[in-house]
């Protein structure tokens, strides 16, 4: 197929550089320079897609981003994406496409039959007809709404594509770089302020590349070159094409896409696209204007086009967008599609003007009838004539319509900023409050013309550089004339049958004003309604066509009937670019320990806490699954001895004259008298006296700490300690710093722990005398190496903590595993230590859940009367100390064969399942080697006092109701002889 | 008794990478100690006197580091009366009578970023402005990188050290590299 509407001359496209490309399995060759819409129709390619509701056959519309109709599904297999509009589609050599949301060939719709049903597909359709009966609501109803729902299809697979995000900061950014754009970048850019120059087409010049300007004496296109290039050369300049500013946010923040790839065959592994958020301190919003249409029966034909994009297709792309073109108007920018196209050789059929007045021009041959509009059209798949409204029928296949433009005022809105309405120009200008630093120039503003949009961004430059503290040059703005720009609002031809304002969402005339009759009175409720200005194109260029319908049908002014706001993003964004490079496992960092490659290698299983990868058990040949490992972990420690990674838990480093002052603050329980060289284990309360964490404090020195918290608060216990220090007690000398991530530490335990640390330890004298029980000291271990050795037992067993230098970690666990070997030294997990403190009566998260209190976990005692800390004076409430509250408890099933299950209530025995009679919760449950049955924790009413009771476990969830003996919640040794060995 | 030596084992490993002919090298710095001095309250001139003697130089104010004479120091503020120390030996001991010292060597790792793409590179991932209007040579900054903490600073033109957490160091290296891959 040859590109027959390739006009011989006019156009940018280089036509020494063809491409090929398929569309619908159809190859056809375009032009480097393209875009596919423009490519469809130089090859003829009328009808391209079917409209979303009533699967009527559409066309392309327009020639740029607010594009309704010609939406297509671009590449194929796991590239594919759907509902791309084929009016911003770069060509590119290869390039597929096909068309969406038909079944059967594009041609022939088996879909189609919702036209001939459209009197029952009125607006509000979903609404009436999918309420009764109740019960189809999810399994009929939506099934089929959502089968027949959506336009293009995604592949179903992961995205191959890459994405990325990243930030950009600059004095000023320009949306948009048309005449106004450009200007205002020209006069700030010379002034010496740091520009970003974005634009969502692949060249800059905006709407100067689809006229026939003259800007200083030369084509408009040409300046634009000038421009672009004495901008490129500033260093303080940075332009971006394809990058389309699609949000307004708090504090000047802008974001924006750019296209990095989407242009080209291949991304070759770079990422496709690239979201950026540029901080600013000041923005122009210079995005131009978008043409819309005249509503009138059957003005969604493919052939149907509007005026200003028809212009651009032959003066940019150098396309005739048909054989016989007529335009219908009701400004004056109509007329400049006439001239343009007369001069490039497109045959004109007629000009249709409704206003009554002279004719602006004449042109041979071509019919120009003024004060009249089109009543309707004919053509089964592609436009074949118009008739209008003074019963003249007229032969053309492209009908170019302009019912005026509307200023692009989104991002002016994206913080509630309501546009104004102007008269003068038919259409919506920037109004109320603009996003901070924010101002506007150009068509954008309303300045329609080119010589006013030139002006206004040359100004804007310069004032806004005078701001900033810059001083601007004596430049001039570029000099153009004030082209004729004056229209009459002409918005819809009554009369019978369906006139479309919105095409992409298939919303007519008859709908607004159902709408309206049936009170959907405001404009928010109109688009709900109707569902008009939805969806990809977000009716840029349906919206005000619908206001004014509104309008009139309520018989009031457009800026009575107000308007609809917007909000992020401006064109659509993939959700892959949202994502960015956080995917799979890079979508949150991870943290390691130094043991981890030592783990791996020795059968580790990793769970994630916090960010970090703890080693759940270590397998071992032969285990049948992870119950195996973990008895056996925990057999061993408690036998011999046994070595876990407590790298993780948070470590704070605490100095100061008035640190023990400090700790004693934060912490409930008496901290100012821990003497140098001991640890004290330390209880931390909310302001509201609820527990918040727990950990152990070692004092190094006399004005130094190191405390320890649990692995998943350590930032939040930190951030806690920091806000302490600065704002509650600023005049305190102490100082905070995390070490967590400085030293590896490891737990060792079990009874040969003392005698495997001997063989580590230097020179210290490990008796129960010379270093007991809550002991800690800086030490050397290996011959020399930095440590630090604290007795402290999480496991209830004789036990120490020995920490390194990080980079020493990896290496230290190997020599203690070697030094191990004749203990048969064995490395327990995550699992084995939960085991063993629970049979220990420790508490972690799932006790101190941040709704209990030290009395609800058996350590009132701990919340020191005799002092202030936080937390103690509301910890005192009544309702908190009285005398049935919950307490913590150990439990064993009666029937030791029985499995106990976390979160089941407790009830009395033959109690009904009721919450009046609930008697608390199971909070932790483990299978204990050391028992031979399952153990668990929890919180029982008076359960302090009701040690030997039986009381039931019942489990809605699992459906269980099991017998349990409360015992103590310190199981294992509860007098801790072992321990304090 | 038997002995048991401990080996020191950089975070990554050493790791160093050109990337192909583009002139961006990625390199853990792995001779760096680290240390945080924090002012003891009233304490300013002592500690100043002390920098002075030591270091040779003043203490720094927030987002300007400053490198000593001799290139073996950089002082770093790093919040209100808390500084870093970047060193290539241990700090005299005798900084613990007039700061509260705490290593911080192990706790990070430290990448040095470097080449014609740096800029680039770092604007994937880094919040800050590093145009060399807003950040200088020796310009220094506390930020967050793919959420991990980051202090950023700029060595030279086209150079820059950043250090992050030790224990998410691989996360982090993905980061950067990633960063880098991206734009050349």
């Amino acid at each position: 197929m040859t590109d027959n509407y390739r006009l011989p001359e006019s156009g940018k496209v280089d036509r020494s550089k063809p491409l090929n490309f398929s569309f619908n399995g159809k190859d056809m060759v375009g032009y480097a320079g393209d875009t596919l819409a423009s490519a469809l129709l130089a090859n003829g390619t009328r009808l391209v897609a079917r409209s979303f509701k009533y699967h009527r056959p559409r066309g392309i519309f327009t020639a740029g981003s607010e594009e309704p109709n010609a939406m297509v599904q671009l590449r194929s297999g796991d590239h594919t994406e759907p509902n791309t509009r084929a009016t911003v589609a770069e060509l590119f050599d290869g390039l597929t496409a096909t068309s969406q949301n038909h079944r059967g060939p594009l041609n022939f719709d088996l879909m189609a039959v919702n036209d001939l049903l459209s009197p029952f597909l009125s607006a509000g359709f979903y609404y009436k007809t999918f309420m009764w009966p109740r019960a189809f609501w999810e399994k009929v109803y939506e099934p089929i709404i959502r089968s027949a729902a959506g336009l293009g299809k995604l592949s179903g697979n992961e995205d191959p594509d890459q994405y990325d995000k990243g930030f950009l900061h600059c004095d000023l950014l320009i949306a948009g770089a048309g005449p106004a754009g450009l200007s205002a970048a020209l006069s700030a850019a010379r002034a010496g302020a740091r520009v970003i120059l974005a634009e969502e087409d692949a060249i800059i010049g905006g709407r100067l590349n689809a006229e026939t300007h003259e800007i200083a004496g030369d084509s408009a296109d040409v300046w634009a070159e000038t421009a672009r290039a004495e901008l490129a050369a500033m260093p303080n300049v940075r332009i971006m094409t394809r990058t389309t500013v699609v949000g307004a946010f708090d504090h000047g923040i802008y974001s924006a896409v750019e296209r990095k790839t989407d242009h080209l065959a291949t991304s070759a592994g770079k990422p496709r696209q690239v979201l950026w958020r540029i901080y600013t301190k000041r923005a122009i919003v210079a995005g131009g204007a978008t043409e819309r249409a005249v509503a009138f029966k059957n003005n969604d034909r493919p052939g149907i086009m509007l005026a200003g994009s028809v212009r651009a297709y032959a003066n940019r792309f150098g396309v005739a967008t048909g054989d016989a073109v007529s335009i219908l108007t009701n400004n004056d920018t109509g007329w400049d599609t006439a001239r343009d196209l007369v001069a490039a050789g497109v045959n004109l059929a007629a000009i249709i003007d409704t206003r009554d007045m002279a004719p602006l021009h004449s042109f041979a041959g071509t019919s120009i009838i003024m004060g009249a509009a089109v009543a309707d059209t004919n053509g089964r798949l592609a436009l074949s004539s118009i008739k209008l409204t003074n019963g003249q029928t007229i032969k053309t296949d492209c009908l170019a319509v302009s019912g005026g433009w509307s200023p692009n005022v989104h991002l002016t809105c994206h913080q509630r900023g309501r546009p104004t309405w102007r008269d003068d120009i038919a259409g919506f200008v920037p109004g109320g409050e603009l996003p901070v630093g924010q101002s506007v120039a150009g068509a954008a503003n309303g300045d329609l013309s080119l010589g006013a949009a030139l002006n206004s961004g040359h100004k804007l430059g310069n004032a806004l550089a005078k701001e900033l503290g810059l001083t601007p040059t004596k430049s001039q703005a570029a000099k153009a004339a004030d082209e004729p720009s004056s229209i009459s609002a002409f918005w819809h031809v009554a009369g019978e049958g369906r006139a479309w304002v919105d095409l992409q969402n298939d919303v007519t005339v008859k709908d607004i004003k159902q709408s309206q009759a049936e009170g959907f009175r405001s404009v928010e409720h109109l688009k709900r309604y109707t569902t008009m200005g939805m969806a990809t194109d977000q009716g840029k260029t349906s919206n005000v066509l619908g206001l004014a319908i509104m309008a009139e049908a309520t018989g009031k002014t457009i800026p009575e009937t107000g308007t609809t706001i917007f909000r992020p993003p401006y064109t659509p964004v993939a959700m892959g670019t949202l994502g960015g490079r956080a995917r799979g496992k890079d979508y949150a960092p991870t943290r390691l320990t130094t043991s981890h490659e030592w783990g791996a290698k020795n059968g580790a299983s990793f769970t994630e806490v916090g960010n970090w990868m703890r080693a759940e058990w270590y397998a071992k040949q032969g285990e049948a699954g992870w119950r195996d490992s973990v008895d056996r972990e925990v057999i061993a420690t408690r036998k011999s001895v046994g070595i876990c990674d407590v790298t993780t838990l948070g470590k704070i480093d605490i100095q100061g004259r008035d640190a023990a002052a400090f700790l004693n603050l934060v912490y409930s329980n008496p901290f100012l008298k821990v003497p140098v060289g001991r640890v004290r284990y330390g209880l931390m309360l909310r302001e509201d006296g609820i527990c918040y964490d727990d950990g152990t404090t070692a004092r190094l020195a006399e004005n130094h700490f190191v405390m320890t918290t649990t692995t998943a608060n350590a930032v939040l216990v930190y951030r806690r300690l920091e806000f302490v220090r600065q704002c509650l007690c600023p005049n305190m000398d102490v100082h905070l710093i995390s070490t967590t991530d400085a030293w590896a530490q490891f737990a060792v335990a079990g009874p040969n722990s003392r005698a495997l640390l001997s063989k580590i330890v230097d020179d210290v004298d490990m008796s129960n005398e010379g270093f007991p029980f809550m002991a800690c000291a800086n030490v050397t271990v290996c011959g020399g190496t930095p440590a630090r050795l604290f007795r402290i037992s999480f496991s209830g067993e004789l036990a120490y903590e020995v920490a390194v230098p990080a980079r020493y970690g990896d290496s230290m666990i190997k020599a203690l595993m070697e030094a191990g070997q004749e203990f048969d030294a064995t490395p327990y997990g995550t699992e084995a230590l939960s085991v063993m403190r629970i049979e220990k009566g420790h508490v972690v998260g799932n006790e101190l859940n941040g709704t209990t209190t030290a009395l609800n976990l058996g350590m009132g005692g701990m919340v020191s009367v005799k002092k202030d800390s936080i937390g103690s004076t509301l910890a005192k409430r009544e309702l908190m100390i009285a005398d049935d509250v919950v307490r913590l408890v150990g439990i064993r099933p009666v029937d030791k064969s029985m499995k106990l299950d976390a979160g089941a209530h407790f009830l009395e025995r033959g109690a009904d399942t009721t919450m009046d009679n609930d008697q608390g919760w199971v909070t932790s449950v483990a299978y204990s080697p050391t028992f031979g049955h399952h153990i668990g924790l929890g919180f029982v009413i008076r359960g302090h006092e009701r040690h030997g009771d039986i009381i039931r476990a019942w489990d809605g969830v699992r459906g269980k109701d099991i017998e349990v003996e409360i015992v103590s919640p310190h199981m294992y040794d509860p007098e801790g002889g072992i321990q304090r060995g | 008794m038997a002995k048991f030596d401990l080996q020191e084992t950089p975070r990554l490993g050493g790791y160093t990478k050109e990337f192909g002919d583009s002139g961006m090298v990625l390199r853990e710095i792995t001779e760096l100690v680290l240390t945080s001095l924090a002012m003891p309250m009233g304490g300013k001139t002592k500690l100043t006197a002390a920098v002075k003697d030591t270091f040779g130089l003043t203490l720094p104010t927030a987002l300007k580091s400053k490198l000593s004479t001799d290139g073996q120091t950089r002082l770093v503020q790093t919040q209100p009366d808390q500084y870093f120390c970047l060193t290539s030996k241990p700090v005299p001991s005798a900084m613990a009578s007039v700061a509260y010292v705490t290593d911080q060597t192990h706790g990070w790792v430290g990448l040095d970023i470097s080449g014609p793409n740096v800029r680039e590179a770092l604007e994937r991932i880094c919040p800050v402005d590093l145009d060399p209007s807003a950040f200088p040579v020796h310009a220094a900054a506390r930020t967050t990188m793919e959420h991990l903490g980051v202090l950023i600073i700029r060595v030279s033109k086209d150079q820059f050290c950043l250090l992050s957490a030790s224990s998410s160091a691989e996360s982090f290296l993905h980061a950067v590299e990633l960063s880098i891959k991206n734009v050349i």
